[in-house]
């Protein structure tokens, strides 16, 4: 009889043996080496077991009379020093077993990031028994903490179990959303939405500095600064193949043994299978694959002919009550064609990739009823241009369901608030249209929804379609984009009811058609997440037009315009010759004085961008943000100081409204001005918002105009005091930003809500005046910064040299 | 596994019935009694208005209810109770949406000896809350209980809560440390099933069945998912975990369980949307009692769980 050795009881080599077994039982005298002190165990349903939800005995694949049963003899707990291929000896702790034919099970090790403090007592993979038990053991404390670095699936396996043994746990990940490589950001969203349900906190974006503890881990630093005490690390950031042994046998080995399709290496009597493998330049680490090729190893070591072939994979998370599947490929492409299909109230949401007429990918969380039809299609690469219309109905598509574009209303709860100037919930409203109010007017009268500024009034007509169904006919209303049936207000509302503070979240809650929104809705959804939640939401600057990502206005032949701000249209001769020098450094062919007071540098190469902003930060200017949706300028006249005519200091007050406001993401851009007198040489009647100086105070108007329409400025406020004009411009200007639609001007705005609703809120309700001010200053917290100077900082480091390679050459 | 000891015992729960519905009254719709015949026969001709004894204050007051004391208390059936041994109850209402399907009723004896636990699970202020619970002998544990909390997604209960799914743990108290651990284990309390109670409310409800070694609530239990999000057009159920102690491990991740709708007592459950209470030959793996309960979601019927013994 043959000698068979085998190392690595995995769960690879065990199927094979299986397989092997079964079809011919007398073939080979079995060896089984395993560094673990146990046989085979089904290594996946690890989780299940770290969570108490299985035994570990209901997950030995093979136990001891198995082993017995079938001759195989067995060497646990024993590691193989090195393999003699010209005696054909493999050689154990406890001595040699030659061998015939020699099978390489030894699978895969979990990757350790090499950060400080990476190897103190507590950092611990999840790779097998003893990982699992080191994780239980660290939960038998009260309130004990665990950290979790990877939001891959074994990562967040781990943090479900730990989190069900009654730890606090944090799960941090480097990507900007759960796995990244199986899902896109909408199910990402949905899973982080389900984990924190559980009591799990979800760090994104989350790179980790460095592990501390003396003696033993005691917490996570981020590099952000962010401190997470621990009492136990779980590092599941991947897998890398265990393959020295073979490197120090000399089989061929890339990113891990090289194998043909009969599993055969670069020695034709050593075989290899399972994650120590690399086939084609793939290496493996789901379960299926490896069963195909435990099943072709088997027969080629009974000399019959198979081959392995590397097949379409599908990812499942073992956390009892997500039910998510991933397939295929969903990266973007020209030629590929989402559709997608949202229920909010459901928590699902599925989207299917197709390239041509076939599916080459789908993504799916909370409904996986037909994944494995999905799947079916993916893997025969099945013609679906027939059903192309009805496909993500699944298989059992009657001709039924569409998207809902109700459904986002129709799953808020009750106390969500609909109308935010009244405080009216849906509830509130719902009681109401069940006592009888059964139209808009009706809901005015009874509950006060709508009528105030009357920006909800779309969505309170959607509760009374919601809950009178056919017998309410909703007006037709202008959608935000193709994206969605909501408008513009419609969206601003329910981002604050339902408190969405990410695109995915809004994309999934309010149902968006599309998988990650379009060119229309983005740059305004990045707006209102931004206006309405500064310290959660990141801007992104993917969802920005051109020139806010270029923090330059582009023109017309390609170049950019540069324009330092100038505070209050004020400027020295040293910021003047700064700007003359920039001219000529960097070959500026027009220089330009504005119509809002400022120098404005056109025909700047975009290369040149970073270097000419250095020029101009370092001689003390910053960005004059004439691209932005935001503050331009505030223009102003010399007032007292200079001219006969002032009432008031109006430069100075010009300079200080500038200093407050630059850096706001408004709606649209906003510009301002302040006129010392009545004569108002700053023409600040036409601006969004204009103070003309008498000698009793300041009159402040809001609302004009001076563009494609002409529009005097109306009346906000008269008042005393330049620290009142701050005020009510900080707080008129923030009541723009939560809400206006995008892209109105806050003249448009104010038509729409009427001039009186925007002084109750900003002139009589004093309290509310203030809340409004200190909401701007909090956003102002965040973006009253210099785009330039963040820029130059982050980018710094590509234009340095990137390490001296003769000196590491010489070392 | 803690629960493959498969010696004759006392039971904890000794009847289960199930009523349901019938105009404005609850009739007895199935009921396993053993030996209790007298009980069973009081049972038989009596039938509930809503809030009328155990089961009508399930229904009226539509959550779980446990009674511990039938004397002077509203239960009905007090003195038939008596005759028999049976000193304790626990109600569970089954709704779909606001329309109650059945009230499934379990009656238990008190002698001392029989342990395990019936929990009723209750939110409040964010946190997971004994609502009342009947722990046989257990009275360390009992007490331990009334002075735990579980927040979301820790421990059975608040694991439940949070999944919104039933979980089925293993080795309460030797191999999973819960916070209870160390009285469970005292207690002898091996296997625990934990259930989503949905209630028209919408308060959240948790009921855990917890099983001693020596005097079980079942030596088998199964979890099936019937969820449309699960199942799609094909219906029925799968089986999503399972553990037996004549059987070992029910579940199997490559090939699972299926039961169509009306086959077997869970196509029963599917096709009914109603408890099953099940006595006699033909009950999987040689047992002679099961009782399957159907847990509705959002979209109707959701999981059926059941236990045999």
């Amino acid at each position: 009889m043959q000698k068979l050795v085998v190392i690595g009881a995995g769960m690879a080599s065990g199927r094979a043996l299986e397989h092997l077994i079964e079809a011919d039982p007398t073939a080979y005298d079995i060896t089984l080496f395993n560094a673990e002190p146990r046989g085979n165990y089904n290594r996946i349903m690890l989780s299940p077991v770290l969570s108490g939800e299985k035994s570990f005995e209901e997950i030995v694949t093979h136990d001891e009379d198995w082993y017995a049963v079938h001759g195989i003899t067995t060497r646990f707990g024993e590691k193989v020093v090195s393999i003699d291929r010209d005696r054909k000896v493999v050689i154990g702790e406890n001595g040699e077993v030659p061998y015939d034919k020699l099978v390489f099970g030894t699978g895969s090790s979990a990757f350790i990031i090499p950060c400080p403090g990476h190897d103190l007592p507590g950092v611990v993979a999840f790779r097998d028994l003893e990982d699992t038990t080191a994780m239980s053991e660290a939960s038998a404390t009260p309130g004990a903490r665990a950290v979790v670095i990877g939001g891959g699936l074994l990562g967040l396996e781990a943090a479900a179990g730990l989190r069900l043994r009654g730890m606090e746990v944090t799960v941090l990940h480097l990507a900007g959303h759960l796995m990244e490589r199986q899902l896109d950001p909408s199910a990402g969203y949905l899973l982080q939405k389900d984990l924190e349900r559980r009591g799990i906190t979800v760090l994104t974006e989350a790179s980790t500095k460095e592990i501390y503890g003396n003696g033993k881990v005691e917490g996570v630093r981020l590099v952000d600064g962010t401190d997470l005490p621990a009492d136990i690390v779980v590092m599941a950031v991947g897998i890398r193949p265990q393959v020295q042994l073979a490197k120090d046998s000399g089989l061929a080995v890339g990113r891990a043994i090289h194998v043909d399709a009969q599993m055969v290496t670069s020695d034709p009597d050593i075989y290899a299978v399972g994650e120590c493998v690399e086939f084609e330049g793939n290496v493996f680490g789901l379960v299926a694959p490896l069963y195909d090729q435990a099943k072709v190893l088997a027969k080629t070591l009974l000399g019959q002919d198979d081959t392995f072939v590397v097949k379409q994979l599908s990812t499942k998370l073992k956390v009892t009550g997500c039910d998510l599947f991933s397939a295929g490929d969903f990266a973007d492409g020209d030629t590929r064609e989402d559709i997608v299909f949202r229920d909010p109230a459901r928590g699902v949401y599925k989207r299917l990739v197709i390239e041509g007429d076939k599916l080459v990918g789908a993504v799916m969380y909370g409904d996986t009823a037909d994944s494995n039809w999905f799947f079916g299609l993916i893997k025969d690469g099945a013609d679906i241009a027939e059903m192309r219309d009805t496909l993500i109905f699944g298989p059992a598509f009657q001709g039924g369901a569409q998207a809902d574009p109700l459904a986002a209303v129709a799953a808020l709860p009750d106390d969500a608030e609909i109308c935010g100037c009244n405080g009216v919930c849906k509830g509130d409203i719902v009681a109401a249209i069940k006592a009888g109010a059964t139209d808009l007017g009706a809901v005015k009268a009874t509950t006060k929804a709508s009528a105030s500024c009357g920006t909800c009034t779309g969505l309170v007509e959607q509760v009374l379609a919601v809950t009178l169904g056919d017998d309410f006919k909703m007006p037709a209303a202008q959608p935000m984009c193709g994206c969605t049936d909501l408008t513009h207000e419609d969206v601003r509302r329910l981002i604050k009811a339902s408190e969405l503070k990410s695109m995915p979240a809004v994309w999934q809650e309010l149902g968006w058609k599309t998988k990650d929104g379009c060119h229309v809705c983005r740059p305004a959804l990045n707006f209102y997440l931004l206006a309405d939640w500064p310290l959660d939401y990141k801007d992104d600057l993917q969802s920005r037009f051109i020139n806010e990502r270029k923090h330059a206005n582009i023109q017309k032949d390609g170049t950019f315009s540069v324009m330092p701000r100038m505070w209050g249209g004020i400027t020295t001769p040293d910021e003047l010759r700064a700007i003359a020098d920039a001219a000529d450094k960097y070959g500026v062919p027009t220089v330009k004085v504005t119509g809002g007071q400022r120098i404005d540098l056109l025909g700047v190469k975009g290369e040149d961008l970073p270097a000419i902003w250095k020029d101009l930060n370092d001689a003390g200017m910053v960005s004059g943000q004439a691209y932005s949706k935001g503050l331009r300028t505030v223009k102003t006249c010399v007032g007292t100081d200079h001219c006969r005519f002032g009432t008031q200091d109006s430069t100075g007050l010009g300079i200080k409204l500038e200093k407050a406001l630059w850096g706001s993401w408004t709606p649209h851009k906003v510009k301002l001005a302040v006129s010392g007198c009545p004569r108002n040489c700053a023409e600040a009647t036409c601006k969004d918002v204009g103070v003309i100086c008498v000698d009793s105070g300041y009159q402040v108007g809001v609302a004009g105009a001076a563009g494609m329409d002409v529009k005097e400025t109306e009346r906000l406020a008269d008042v005393k005091t330049e620290e009142e004009v701050l005020d009510y411009t900080r707080a008129f200007i923030q009541l723009y930003r939560e809400n206006a639609k995008y892209l109105d001007r806050p003249y448009k705005w104010v038509a729409k809500v009427g001039l009186d609703w925007v002084k109750q809120q900003v002139v009589e309700d004093v309290a509310n005046r203030q809340a409004l001010v200190d909401r701007f200053e909090l956003s102002q917290s965040i973006y009253r910064k210099d785009p330039w100077a963040e820029h130059v900082a982050r980018e710094q480091p590509r234009y340095a040299p990137i390490a001296n390679l003769v000196q590491e050459a010489a070392e | 596994m803690d629960i493959a000891i498969d010696t004759p015992t006392r039971t904890f729960i000794e009847v289960t019935e199930v009523w349901v519905p019938e105009g404005d009254r609850l009739v007895l719709a199935k009921g396993e009694y053993g030996t209790l015949s007298a009980f069973e026969e009081a049972s038989r001709a009596t039938s509930f208005a809503k809030g009328e004894g155990l089961p009508g204050k399930a229904w009226s007051e539509a959550r779980p209810v446990v009674l511990k004391a039938f004397d002077g208390s509203y239960f009905k059936r007090t003195e038939a109770a008596a005759e028999a041994g049976l000193t304790s109850a626990v109600a569970i209402p089954v709704f779909d949406g606001a329309a109650l399907m059945a009230v499934l009723v379990v009656l238990c004896g008190d002698d001392g000896e029989r342990t395990g636990a019936i929990e009723v699970w209750a939110e409040k202020d964010g946190l997971l809350m004994l609502d009342d619970g009947y722990y046989g002998a257990a009275k360390h544990f009992e007490w331990v209980s009334q002075h735990t909390h579980f927040p979301r997604g820790q421990g059975l209960p608040g694991g439940v809560w949070a999944a919104r799914t039933p979980i089925l743990m293993r080795d309460l108290g030797s191999g999973y440390r819960f916070i209870r651990a160390e009285s469970a284990g005292k207690a002898g309390l091996t296997t625990g099933l934990g259930l989503p109670i949905p209630t028209p409310s919408g308060t959240d409800y948790v009921l855990t069945l917890l099983s001693a070694r020596g005097t079980p609530i079942a030596r088998r239990f199964e979890i099936w998912d019937a969820r449309a999000a699960k199942r799609g057009a094909k219906g029925g159920a799968v089986l999503a975990d399972g553990i037996c102690a004549r059987e070992g491990a029910l579940w199997d991740e490559d090939s699972p369980r299926e039961a169509r709708v009306w086959q077997g007592p869970i196509g029963q459950v599917l096709g009914t949307g109603l408890p099953v209470v099940e006595t006699g030959a033909g009950i999987a793996a040689g047992y002679t009692s099961m009782v399957a309960l159907p847990l509705y979601g959002a979209d109707g019927l959701a999981h059926v769980v059941a236990w045999y013994l």
